[in-house]
């Protein structure tokens, strides 16, 4: 009888209406966000979950009051009294097919963007915790919006409960100030909330479980409760019904703020991610094994796989500097890419490059990319101009003794190989930056090789440039 | 001295009048209570309270520009839902002042909602952006009904509010259409959101709410 109560109530939920709606707002919202990154699972898993959760919260709210809200608008509920199911089943059971039509949708639309990600290479495996919390969170809402349209039935219940978890949502994330805040219990949050979306984070090592594992405590404990709710008052049941429906509340409730308390203890861990001690397992925090993809050029240029998309804008970048400089002393022998680490403060969250930029032993240059640093997403061509003038100009300044202290020869020879002769100030030091990058590249590397002992003693003036 | 007979006459035309204007206030009051207009009100200044209340705060960077739209969102949504009437088809076979009554109405609550987020400290990007939200409404009721017509102002503020965090994260939504995400003072945006709301309010004043049974 339950079964074909749910099938009746899936037949006439008027959560089949809102579908297109929500199928139209995920693209808009989450696909196409999404699909704009690079596709590296990490960055598009995670902004997914806030994404779909914004799109989808709201409206299954508002139909699942709509749905609550029926009996009462109706004014059917004494007369329903009659029937053989007590009415928190049946309401139960209405709750349960909104859900389902929510979840259905859901899938479908994560199905979509994991495919079409998985379609464009991405590294790796798809992140799953991002949509498990994105889909756990579907049923807290659909109860949220049920209890509240079974209790105050009105036509109005439905827009004003949707609006008001919309207005929740936003607030909440508006207090999450510092990585030790209950806030971030929130099913918005997948990645430290101030961090934003960052491609740093969770590829070197693993996504850590320990959030999503108190968010999924958090929505079932609301879930149960909201529910419970909903079987108080009189009329629901008998006593026996009502004092399990108590029962499934308070336990709901304690489930909630244990959840929620034991996010108030998570700190942002040196990978970027939100660890929970309580919920912590030290083995997540190796490093995921990996080969790297490398160019083949005279220095192999090395990147984590998950960023071979910038593999060929960061050769084009380095490769005029590693060919005049390859082989000369202080050259690198490989650039390979270094991870990122994290710290909390109080100005926020500090990105850097996790270790040295110099590994000696054999002499290798660690690569920090510019899109694994927070901020907005760059173009390839912005990555490679970037990568030139930030790891290009440590390269060069390492083989030429460049260091804080350049002299106007060494700031020529540095703008010369960077291909920015233009940026040098010193006059003479351009025209002589612009003489010596007007050499064909074998004459430019032949001069270097001479000249390299005078130039890094310092004792090499502008006039001795080419 | 009034003749007998002209007093009697003025006695009842003014009895008439009286009568007249009072049947149209009461018609006026069954309309505006049979569609949950009060009620509506409440919200209204329930909204605009709220956002009195969220301005004593400093919210960072889009939250300062989401939070009003949400407000506005939570008055269209009202008004949307206070189109739909009890009666359904026998009301549309009472007379010719049932368009003027549903035009009225939400004219009315529009101007309350717009002057209470005046009021609360809203500006006037925030009613331009009312205003269309409205028209979506409105259009929404008549096409789905108005019990569900919330649903219009609903999706469109989500997309609304996207647009707004698009203007500090690429790619930007800089469509007119999307008019909560452009300026103050745009002109593409007001006349979009003009558009709306003429085109929803016109069709509401013609053809009503649409019934259906929920």
């Amino acid at each position: 009888m339950t079964a074909r109560l749910l099938r009746l109530e899936l037949r006439r939920n008027a959560m089949v209406w809102m579908l297109p709606l929500l199928g139209l707002l995920f693209w808009l919202v989450a696909f196409r966000r999404g699909v704009a990154y690079p596709p590296l699972w990490n960055i598009r898993a995670t902004s997914m979950q806030t994404a779909a959760v914004s799109v989808f919260a709201p409206s299954v709210v508002g139909v699942a009051a709509w749905i609550g809200s029926r009996e009462g608008r109706h004014g059917m509920t004494g007369l329903l009294t009659s029937t053989a199911r007590p009415r928190w089943a049946r309401q139960v059971v209405a709750w349960a097919a909104t859900t389902c039509w929510a979840l259905l949708a859901y899938l479908v639309c994560v199905g979509v963007l994991y495919g079409v990600t998985a379609a464009q290479g991405a590294w790796g495996g798809p992140l799953w915790w991002p949509a498990i919390v994105g889909a756990a969170s579907l049923p807290a809402f659909a109860a949220a919006g049920f209890a509240a349209g079974a209790l105050r039935p009105s036509r109005l219940t439905a827009p004003v409960a949707a609006v008001g978890v919309f207005l929740a949502l936003q607030l909440t994330v508006q207090l999450i100030h510092g990585d030790r805040s209950h806030w971030q219990i929130s099913p918005l949050v997948a990645n430290p909330w101030n961090l934003g979306a960052d491609q740093g984070v969770a590829t070197f090592y693993r996504y850590l479980p320990d959030l999503p594992i108190a968010q999924l405590l958090f929505l079932a404990g609301c879930t149960a409760a909201l529910l419970g709710v909903v079987g108080l008052p009189a009329g629901s049941g008998g006593p026996w019904l009502r004092r399990s429906a108590a029962a499934v509340t308070a336990a709901g409730l304690l489930a909630a703020g244990s959840a929620a308390a034991l996010a108030g203890t998570a700190r942002i861990d040196p990978h970027g991610m939100v660890a929970i001690p309580v919920l912590h397992r030290a083995a997540d925090d190796r490093p995921v094994p990996y080969t790297p993809i490398c160019a083949g050029t005279p220095v192999p240029v090395c990147l984590h796989p998950a960023y071979a998309v910038y593999l060929p804008a960061a050769v084009e970048a380095l490769a005029p500097v590693l060919g005049a400089v390859a082989g000369l002393p202080g050259a690198p022998v490989r650039v390979t890419q270094a991870a990122t680490t994290y710290r909390s403060g109080p100005g926020g969250i500090g990105v850097a490059r996790a270790g040295e930029a110099w590994s000696r032993t054999p002499t290798e240059y660690r690569l920090l990319l510019p899109s694994q640093l927070p901020g907005r997403t760059l173009t390839l061509e912005q990555v490679a101009a970037a990568v030139r003038a930030d790891a290009g100009r440590d390269i060069v300044a390492s083989v030429i003794g460049a260091a804080r202290d350049a002299t106007p020869a060494q700031d020529a020879v540095v703008a010369a190989l960077l291909g920015t002769p233009a940026s040098v100030t010193d006059p003479d030091a351009a025209a002589a930056a612009q003489r010596l990058a007007a050499l064909p590249p074998d004459a430019r590397r032949a001069w270097l090789a001479d000249h390299l002992d005078a130039l890094r003693a310092g004792t090499l003036t502008v006039e001795q440039l080419p | 001295m009034t003749p007998p007979g002209q007093s009697r006459a003025r006695r009842g035309s003014a009895r008439w009048w009286r009568g007249a204007g009072g049947g149209a206030a009461r018609l006026v009051w069954l309309h505006v209570v049979g569609r949950r207009v009060p009620a509506a009100l409440a919200v209204i200044l329930a909204c605009a309270a709220g956002l009195r209340v969220a301005l004593l705060w400093q919210w960072k960077d889009y939250g300062a520009l989401q939070l009003p739209l949400l407000f506005e969102t939570g008055c269209a949504a009202a008004i949307a839902v206070a189109a739909a009437g009890p009666f359904g088809e026998p009301e549309r076979a009472t007379g010719g002042r049932l368009p003027w009554l549903r035009l009225g109405t939400a004219l009315a609550l529009t101007a309350v909602a717009a002057g209470a987020l005046l009021a609360a400290g809203g500006t006037l990007r925030g009613v331009r952006d009312l205003a269309g939200l409205v028209g979506v409404g409105l259009l929404c009721a008549v096409l789905l009904g108005g019990a569900p017509a919330w649903a219009g102002p609903l999706g469109y503020a989500m997309a609304g509010v996207y647009a707004l965090y698009t203007q500090w994260h690429a790619p930007a939504l800089t469509t007119p259409w999307i008019w909560p995400g452009r300026p103050a003072g745009d002109v593409g945006g007001a006349v979009c959101a003009a558009l709306v709301f003429a085109a929803g309010t016109a069709l509401f004043t013609w053809r009503g709410a649409r019934d259906v049974s929920t």
